[in-house]
This record gives C-alpha cells, sequence and structure tokens, in this order.
C-alpha cells in the first residue's frame, strides 16, 4: 500500500541524487528520475526499505522539458490551438 | 584505566592539535565532544574511560580507538532503530535491531530528527552527530555523516537551554531566550526571511527582544514559545502547506519569516511540538491543540484545535501520522491511528468529534507511565515499574525487539539493565531510530 500521496511541487529536485525526492519516515528519501516520470511512472521508491509513495503529476509536463516545446506541441495540437483561438 | 581518563583529559588540546594535523574531522570528533564537557571533567573521578578493543571502528582508512566511557553510577545512553547516517552513535553505519549501549559523554537531554542527534549537557553544551549533509548539525560545514559526537562550538559562549532536531534543520534555544538555527531553509523553516540554509547555527533576529523559551522543528516547518508573552505566545514559520503553521485559515505555501500562531490568546501555552506536517501546543491546564495535517481520516486543520477531552494532559509528542499524549495520571492516549499499523484503521468508524480519534494504548492494563516519544510511524513509552515499551512499524529495528517487525502495541524491549535502578528514565525517537537515557 502507497505510503501516501504527494504532488510532485511538493517534491525537492535533488541534484546528486538526479531526482525528486520527498523524506521518508525511515529517514532516507523516496526517490524518483524525470525519465521515470516521462513514462508515467507514478511510484517513488525509498532505497532503503520497502516503503514507496505515489506522485501526483501530469505526464505532459515532464515530456515537454526535454524536447522543448516540439514534443509537446506534437502531443497537444487541439490544445495549443484552442489557447490560440482563445 | 585510569591511566587513559589523565591522558585524555590532559592532553586533549594537545590531542586536538595533533589529530586535526593529521586527519580527517571525523578522528577528531570524539574529542571535540569530551573536551567540550566541564561536566564530565568534574565527573572524571568516577569514571572509567577504557579502550575497549571490541569497539573499534575505521575511518579514512584509520583505525581509530573507540573510547567507552564507563561510570560506577552514571548516566547510561541506548540507540537502536535507522543507522545508515549514523545517527545512532555506535560509530556504525548499519542499522541495530536490539537496543545497544553507546558510550558518549553524560547528556541532560536529546532532540532526534530525520536521521540526526542534538545532545544538551546540563553544562549547557550541545554535541550532535548523524546526517549533516544540509548543515543541520551546526559544525560550520556540510557533512554527509557524523559518526560521533561533535561540539557545536559556536555555540560555546551560550548556555544552551533547549534544543530540537527537524527532518533536516536544527534550532537551539539559549537561557537568556536567544533562538539559533541552522540546516536546510529552502522553505523558510530557519525564519531568518529567506530561505538560505546554514551550516552553523544563526540567531533568529525576530526574537532578539523577546524570549523564546522553546523551539520544535517539523519536516518543514518550525514553531517558537515565547516566554511572558500571552497575547502572542506561539510563533510559526517555513512550510505550511497542509495548516502547520496555525495563522490561518488559508492554505500558505511558506513564510520564512515568524508569525503568530491564531487562537492562543488567552490560553497560557507550556508545550509545543511539530513533527512531520503536524503541530501541537499543550495549555498550562492541560488542553491539548493540534493544528496541520489531518491524523487518519480527519481534513488538515490550518489553526489550532483544541482536543474536546477531560482528560489533562502533561506531554504529548507527534509523529508523521499519529500522536502520543500522557495525562498527570500515567495514562497514555494515542491520536490517530497509523498507516503501518499501530492501531487499526479508523477511518471506518470517525464520526464528528475529534474524541473518537483518541484511544487510550492497548495492553498496558493500568500501568502507569512515566515518558513517551514518537518517531515517523513508532511510538516508545517507558512504564513506572522500569519497562521500555515499543509499538509501530518496526522495518529499521526502530522497535528495539530483535527483529524487523511491526507491533500493533506495546512490547518491551530489552535492555539487559534494570531500570528500576534508574532515577529517571526518558526515550527519545528520531524519524526511524529510538533512543533511551538514564540517570543515577
Amino acid at each position: 500500500m502507497s505510503y501516501d500521496d504527494v504532488e510532485i511541487e511538493d517534491m525537492e529536485w535533488n541534484e546528486e541524487l538526479q531526482s525528486y525526492t520527498y523524506p521518508c519516515p525511515c529517514g532516507d528519501l523516496f526517490q524518483i528520475t524525470k525519465e521515470d516520470l516521462k513514462l508515467g511512472e507514478e511510484i517513488a521508491r525509498c532505497p532503503s526499505c520497502s516503503l514507496y509513495i505515489t506522485v501526483i503529476y501530469n505526464m505532459e509536463d515532464f515530456l515537454g522539458s526535454s524536447d522543448q516545446n516540439r514534443t509537446n506541441k506534437g502531443l497537444q495540437p487541439s490544445k495549443q490551438q484552442a489557447v490560440t483561438v482563445a | 584505566m585510569f591511566g587513559w581518563i589523565n591522558r585524555v583529559m590532559e592532553e586533549s588540546e594537545k590531542l586536538k592539535t595533533e589529530e586535526n594535523g593529521e586527519s580527517e574531522e571525523i578522528t577528531w570528533s570524539w574529542g571535540a565532544g569530551t573536551d567540550g564537557l566541564p561536566l564530565d571533567l568534574k565527573d572524571s573521578a568516577n569514571a572509567a574511560i577504557v579502550a575497549d578493543p571490541s569497539f573499534e571502528v575505521t575511518a579514512n582508512s584509520k583505525t581509530l580507538p573507540f573510547v567507552e566511557e564507563k561510570k560506577e553510577s552514571g548516566d547510561r545512553l541506548w540507540s537502536w532503530g535507522a543507522g545508515t547516517d549514523g545517527q545512532l552513535g555506535t560509530g556504525r553505519i548499519q542499522d541495530e535491531h536490539l537496543p545497544r549501549q553507546l558510550s558518549l559523554p553524560s547528556v541532560s537531554s536529546l532532540a532526534c530528527g530525520g536521521a540526526h542527534v542534538i545532545a544538551l549537557t546540563s553544562a549547557g553544551k550541545v554535541l550532535s552527530w548523524g546526517r549533516g549533509n544540509s548543515g543541520q548539525l551546526g559544525h560550520g560545514e556540510v557533512v554527509n555523516n557524523m559518526l560521533y559526537p561533535k561540539a557545536v562550538t559556536s555555540l560555546e559562549n551560550y548556555f544552551i537551554t533547549h534544543v530540537s532536531a527537524g527532518w533536516s534543520h536544527s534550532g537551539f534555544v539559549s537561557d537568556t531566550g536567544s533562538l539559533f538555527t541552522c540546516g536546510d531553509g529552502s522553505f523558510g523553516q530557519l525564519g531568518h526571511g529567506d530561505h538560505a540554509s546554514h551550516c552553523s547555527p544563526v540567531k533568529v533576529s525576530c526574537f532578539v527582544d523577546q524570549h523564546v523559551a522553546e523551539v520544535a522543528c517539523g519536516m518543514r516547518h518550525s514553531l517558537v514559545l515565547l516566554k511572558g508573552c500571552l497575547s502572542s505566545q506561539v510563533y510559526g514559520f517555513g512550510s505550511g502547506k497542509r495548516g502547520q503553521l496555525g495563522f490561518s485559515k488559508d492554505k500558505i505555501k511558506s513564510i520564512n519569516l515568524p508569525k503568530v500562531v491564531s487562537g492562543f490568546e488567552d490560553v497560557d501555552i507550556v508545550g509545543i511540538a511539530a513533527n512531520g506536517d503536524h503541530s501541537a501546543a499543550l495549555s498550562v491546564d492541560g488542553n491539548l491543540y493540534t493544528w496541520g495535517r489531518g491524523f487518519k481520516g480527519f481534513e488538515d486543520s490550518h489553526l489550532p484545535q483544541c482536543l474536546n477531552s477531560t482528560l489533562k494532559f502533561t506531554k504529548a509528542t507527534l509523529g508523521w501520522n499519529h500522536a502520543l499524549a500522557m495525562t498527570g495520571d500515567g495514562e497514555a492516549y494515542m491520536l490517530g491511528g497509523n498507516h503501518l499499523g499501530v492501531l487499526k484503521d479508523l477511518r471506518n468508524e470517525c464520526s464528528d468529534s475529534r474524541e473518537a480519534n483518541l484511544k487510550k494504548v492497548p495492553g498496558l492494563d493500568g500501568i502507569k507511565i512515566t515518558d513517551i516519544a514518537t518517531g515517523a510511524e513508532h511510538s516508545v513509552l517507558v512504564t513506572e515499574n522500569g519497562e521500555i515499551k515499543t509499538w509501530g512499524w518496526g522495518e529499521h529495528g526502530q522497535l528495539g525487539l530483535g527483529d524487523d517487525g511491526d507491533q500493533l502495541s506495546p512490547v518491551t524491549v530489552s535492555l539487559g539493565y534494570d531500570l528500576n535502578e534508574a532515577a529517571s528514565t526518558k526515550v527519545y525517537c528520531g524519524s526511524g531510530f529510538t533512543f533511551a537515557l538514564t540517570k543515577p
């Protein structure tokens, strides 16, 4: 069972671990990489224990981050259009 | 043996110089601890300090003698649980499933955080060890792990009376009422008006004209209790997303300067607590107030809520999803269930009243308790007949029962020492670890 549901904005980017992290009650950190997030993975695990959390986020936010807008536009043509029209 | 004492005491300065010259700070950490302890010097006539060959540790490719202090009738300190950041003070980086007696300098109280420990001596000096990657140890530099107690030298000119350890930040209060904070400041939890982190304790300027009595450090927030200031006695700062700052009904992401917690205008608060995203305060007449993240099955509370109960509490401690409270009659109550099976899931039996969430700790059969402590997901208490009991999450050995199992109700821990011989036994919990301290 997931220990908790945590919004991505409440997680911290850890340069050393190259992961988003959130405190684990064991003292270590729940971790999830940007690559995991791009793949739609929503479980952040603690390397020291059996606990894990569910990360609440929009996959689109991460798909756009590395390939700039090209990927974003490619994925959401209708949304982009709607914005332009409005 | 006594030759060792003399050598340690007389040559401490010389050792300090030598050790600093030829090895890393980790080598010197023990010496720095004893060096800053006039109390230990006073007690040295009763102390036997021996180099125990079974306690050799290796750091920086150098084998160090681990100096064990055995006192005829001195303080005793044990630790167990998660230890991979050196927080157990055993000199090792590993979990311990059974209590290990430590050979640390005499301490009067402890504060345990996410993975670090702050010890206060009765001489008002501060030692710290464990994880220091955010500067939470206050040693003036960022260190990943400090395996041995090391004096917080920048506070040596102050008599420190109260300390608190959060997830990755620390608070220190002096006898003159000054507050110092260090460690991770990225949520404003240091109270300096910015989001900077500090590796040495920095005085919180907001309180320079006030007398701070206590500080309580949570995961990403801090609470401060002022002395003699009834109208605005409790302050909060840091992350407030779950309501843990308690000054506004609105959702506050974070603040980096202390702000008065609402609702205590006509209440005399005598104690505060913070852990995880929870906050709590105790009034002089024994009422318990909680705010922040809702305990199992309850909504977050953005303003302090008085627990609707006729019980009069004398101490309360917080976990990440539960709280323990002790009454003047020596009864233990638990607020909130627990994710990991401390008590059965309460979600299905919640009513509108908050006292439905308050349960008497099971399995004590009327035995009175004398102290309580809560880790993130485990609980510890001391009984009047000299037993330490633990329950909750046990994966890292934080229950001290020799395994990694969870417990639904209190189980007695064996220290290999009769606690009835001690005048007092106190327990302290970090997120996933536990300390017990006895006084002769």
